[in-house]
């Protein structure tokens, strides 16, 4: 199924705005919707105030006779706290759901966005992690949870309704001006955790928003790793984007390691990221490789070379002028009452 | 293209930077050059002295190839800290060029320190996939890093042996990172099968920490073998198992005592207590020049099996057994052959 009316939540954050722009061209009709103002305008997406805590997500989906969702509204790095991360990736993503299975629901094709650290990081976890190895035992942060628990709800949508190919990307992790261990690897001195130094795996911006549109665009089902290959050290990583690594964050006990950090450096690094900044995750795409056809084009290697030469990792060139968004949104306010607004109009006279 | 005209090629160009040598104090230009060249002026004299002292005594006193060994490994890792970022590791985090500059100090333990004595290293393949299984012994892994020089020493085509040790040493600082680095990995089933895979050589201790942590009254007796685990992925990967038998490595730690409420404490499987462990602190942990054997056995070819067998539990337990008698077996043989524990 080509997608026709295509709906991208979370279109705010820069992947979304750069899986919207990607998408612009390709798909006839584009709706994009956040809770917060998009980053730069987009002449050929409607975009649509709306937050999906709330039921009201559901019944957009419905009224705008959406075919495919591109659900990308899953915070996974955020400054905000367990309890609205909590809420907006599995009450958020249950309202979305809730949405796309209704009886009167034209949906067909479900992208959802999920992350590497589905898995955790831990010592006693084999060097790759492949798509079945998530369990709940090894759950051991916040995020993790909330992660297997949303995918639970995703696999269950996908078991109800068979009309509707849904899939689950699991991202891997992202380093740029936005992203927590972008800044970490980005320190002059950067504090690590004493004997540790563990392997990475990361994944370019541009080849998230690659495979987004690719799943969006093809079709296929299932639930797939999506990294970039090789792996790079912690060290490594660190000594490519001109720093030195400091071996200081006491070995045993992370929660005072993060503490450290957030007092020193102002990094509040996530409970997450600092068990992989201390045992690494690496996962295992070759499902991607063989049902996409395609790969990563950056290697792990080659995503660090291009954050320390500081510009292929700019998502966005740079963010429209204030003026300019105005006049977009006026056009496209324009431009909807014009094309389904003429009779409503009508009907008030 | 147009090509840039020399002026503007000039202007674009990027300037050469000027490195300026550190501020503050520095010591006067004979002392500097005094200190570059000391190691060789070192050198000389050793060179002499050991010349002096093969014309006195008639025989070699100071040998010196093993002192050439160990400056080119000071100046290796030299070299190494050199390279910076630019430097490739497998996906397993393997680091081979770091990994073998440490070859020489380990080469000095297996040839001087416990002069390791290796048969049978013709029984290992010069290319493709082999699983090695060796009993476990000693308090730390020695064991493994004495099996891995002996490949680079004796082997006619050195090989490295990625071993799999146990999911508690990947969580200790220091050594997680130095045995990942090394090319050693997780002991899971996934990891080995992946690493056979690539037509490495993996090196497995099915006995694990109950190994390494028996008692001196129990040694050279093999523990049980797991659940046979390594032989269905020996036999999934349809790679040959090649046994083999280590003699030495159990009394480098005389244990004898365990301390399970330490351990326990300290979240390790046992606390080891020696003669010198922990009585003595670090000097404690030097392990003892016990005189050690090395024995590579002919392979048993599980490979010959269909690839279901490998779900066949009693097959597999059956060739587990036969593993752990040849190993056994070994063990008795090499022991016998030993004139004494330390020489």
């Amino acid at each position: 199924m080509t997608p026709n009316r295509v709906l991208v939540t979370g279109v705010s954050n820069p992947l979304g705005a750069e899986v919207a722009r990607r998408l612009a061209g390709q798909v006839p009709h584009l709706f994009g919707c956040d809770v917060a103002d998009p980053v730069s305008a987009l002449e050929e997406m409607d975009f649509v105030h709306a937050d999906t805590r709330h039921a009201v997500i559901g019944k957009l989906i419905r009224q705008l006779r959406i075919d495919t969702v591109v659900h990308l509204a899953v915070m996974i790095d955020s400054p905000h706290d367990e309890r609205s991360i909590h809420e907006t990736d599995v009450i958020g993503t249950m309202n979305v759901l809730a949405g796309c299975a209704a009886p009167t629901s034209a949906v067909r094709k479900l992208i959802v966005k999920s992350s590497q650290s589905v898995y955790g990081a831990g010592p006693a976890d084999p060097s790759f992690f492949s798509e079945e190895m998530t369990s709940h035992e090894r759950a051991t942060s916040s995020i993790t949870r909330d992660l297997l628990e949303m995918e639970q709800l995703v696999s269950e949508f996908a078991l109800r309704n068979e009309a509707c190919t849904s899939t689950v990307l699991r991202l891997g992790f992202r380093v740029s001006d936005d992203t927590t261990l972008g800044r970490y690897l980005s320190l002059p001195i950067v504090p690590t955790f004493a004997g540790f130094d563990p392997r990475l795996q990361l994944l370019h911006e541009d080849d998230a928003a690659e495979a987004i549109v690719r799943a969006t665009l093809g079709e296929h089902p299932g639930v797939f790793n999506v990294a970039a290959g090789g792996v790079v050290l912690l060290s490594q990583a660190i000594a490519i984007m001109g720093g030195r690594a400091a071996p200081v964050l006491p070995p045993y006990g992370r929660w005072l390691g993060r503490m450290a950090l957030r007092a020193t450096v102002r990094i509040d690094l996530p409970a997450h990221l600092a068990d992989v900044i201390a045992f690494g995750s690496v996962t295992d795409c070759a499902r991607l490789e063989s049902e996409f056809r395609w790969k990563p084009a950056h290697s792990s290697r080659g995503v660090m070379d291009a954050l320390a030469r500081g510009k292929e990792v700019e998502l966005i060139e740079s963010p429209s002028p204030p003026q300019e968004y105005e006049l977009q949104v006026y056009l496209q306010r324009r431009r909807r009452e014009g094309r389904n607004g003429a009779n409503r109009l009508a009907a008030h006279r | 293209m147009i090509q840039p005209t020399a002026r503007a090629r000039r202007r674009s160009s990027k300037k050469a930077e000027i490195v300026r040598p550190a501020g503050g104090f520095r010591l006067p230009k004979p002392v500097r050059r005094l200190q570059r060249q000391a190691p060789l002026y070192a050198l000389q004299g050793l060179g002499e002295l050991s010349l002096r002292l093969r014309q006195m005594t008639g025989r070699e006193v100071i040998d010196l190839n093993r002192i050439m060994e160990l400056v080119q490994f000071i100046y290796k890792q030299q070299e190494l800290a050199r390279r910076g970022p630019n430097y490739t590791v497998d996906e397993f985090g393997f680091d081979p060029e770091w990994t073998e500059s440490f070859l020489p100090a380990f080469k000095l333990l297996y040839r001087d320190y416990w002069r390791v004595e290796t048969t049978g290293v013709e029984n290992v393949p010069a290319a493709g996939r082999a699983l090695l299984v060796a009993n476990h012994a000693g308090v730390l892994p020695w064991d493994g890093t004495m099996i891995k020089t002996a490949l680079f020493a004796d082997h006619p085509h050195p090989r490295h042996v990625r071993a799999l040790v146990a999911s508690l040493f990947m969580g200790m600082p220091m050594l997680s990172w130095f045995l990942r680095r090394t090319g050693q990995t997780v002991g899971h089933p996934d990891d080995t099968l992946r690493l056979l895979e690539r037509d490495e050589l993996v090196l497995v201790f099915p006995e694990g920490v109950r190994g390494t942590g028996k008692t001196f009254k129990d040694r050279y007796r093999l523990r049980r073998f797991g659940r046979g685990g390594f032989v269905s992925t020996a036999i999934r990967a349809r790679a040959p198992i090649i046994p083999i038998s280590v003699v030495g490595s159990e009394e480098i730690y005389p244990m004898v005592g365990d301390l399970p409420p330490v351990a326990r404490l300290l979240g390790l499987p046992y606390f080891p207590v020696t003669p010198f462990w922990p009585w003595l602190g670090p000097l404690g942990m030097i392990p003892l020049p016990s005189k050690w054997r090395i024995q590579f056995h002919a392979p048993v070819h599980v490979e010959d099996h269909p690839p279901h067998a490998a779900d066949d539990q009693h097959l597999v337990m059956a060739l587990s057994d036969e593993v752990r008698d040849t190993i056994q077996q070994g063990i008795y043989d090499n022991l016998k052959l030993r004139r004494g524990v330390f020489l």
